[in-house]
């Protein structure tokens, strides 16, 4: 049975003013399989989970995460950034399968 | 003996009031597992972590080991001089003890984390905020669960 992977979404909040601390809010479909379970059948479910993450505003990584598979399926994390410049935020995941997914959101500031 | 039993309690009083164990972070939290002191020795060596800055909001009785939200905050400057390197989160009956690492930069503004996490079991869960200075700022909490969410 394949399961659905990918389909990120990163979500800002529609009012940003310069150098204020935002909130950013990204969720991700991924089934963050820890190895451990069986399926219907008896068959051990492979280890398959985001190992890494990696948070780039402009053109500086302002943050990674490094995970293991503790983290719930469909992960979801929100935080904090300091807008202080109007750029481009893109989020990189990658898995341990090789498998990597990004979304880019453009930070701009509310007349 | 009384004394005795009395000096001894005195004496592990002192060693915790002076922090002079670099695990224990909460009350109630004397059984720390061979396994998370290898992993603290192993990460933090003998950095004493201080029970402060760190608040770690999470369910007393998580209803779904499998989805347990868990947010981290801190109240430490995040300023070029002076930062939070990384957040640390340990749990300390999963298969992976260390679940993850939050590493950030001053750019972030602020440290902290909103997320969910799976349990084995009923565990302490712990937060430490580690400085780019090397200091370190933890805190401990229990959970209940019933059912392993590590599927």
């Amino acid at each position: 049975m394949s399961v659905a992977i990918g389909d990120p979404r990163v979500l800002l909040p529609a009012q940003i003013t310069k150098d204020a601390v935002i909130y950013v809010r990204a969720l991700i479909t991924h089934p963050m399989a820890t190895g451990l379970a069986r399926d219907a059948d008896g068959h051990p479910i492979k280890p398959h989970f985001i190992n890494d993450v990696v948070i780039r505003y402009g053109e500086a990584d302002v943050a990674h995460f490094t995970w293991t598979s503790g983290i719930s399926k469909d992960p979801y994390i929100a935080f904090p950034l300091r807008a202080t410049r109007e750029a481009p935020l893109t989020i990189t995941w990658k898995d341990n399968e090789g498998g990597v997914f990004h979304q880019t959101v453009d930070v701009r500031f509310s007349a | 003996m009384r004394s005795g039993a009395l000096a001894l309690a005195g004496a592990t009083l002192g060693a915790r009031m002076l922090g002079a164990s670099p695990i224990a972070t909460g009350p109630g939290d004397d059984d720390v597992p061979d396994a998370v002191k290898a992993l603290l020795k192993a990460r933090f060596g003998a950095r004493t972590i201080r029970n402060a800055h760190v608040s770690l909001d999470l369910p007393e009785v998580a209803p779904d080991a499998r989805e347990v939200p868990i947010f981290i905050e801190t109240d430490l400057p995040m300023e070029e001089r002076q930062y939070v390197k990384t957040l640390h989160l340990i749990v300390d009956h999963n298969p992976d003890i260390y679940l993850a690492g939050f590493h950030y930069t001053p750019a972030m503004g602020a440290a902290s984390i909103d997320t969910r996490i799976k349990l084995r079991r009923s565990t302490h869960v712990r937060a430490i905020a580690e400085m780019n200075s090397g200091e370190l700022f933890g805190v401990t909490k229990f959970v209940y669960t019933t059912l392993n969410g590590c599927v």
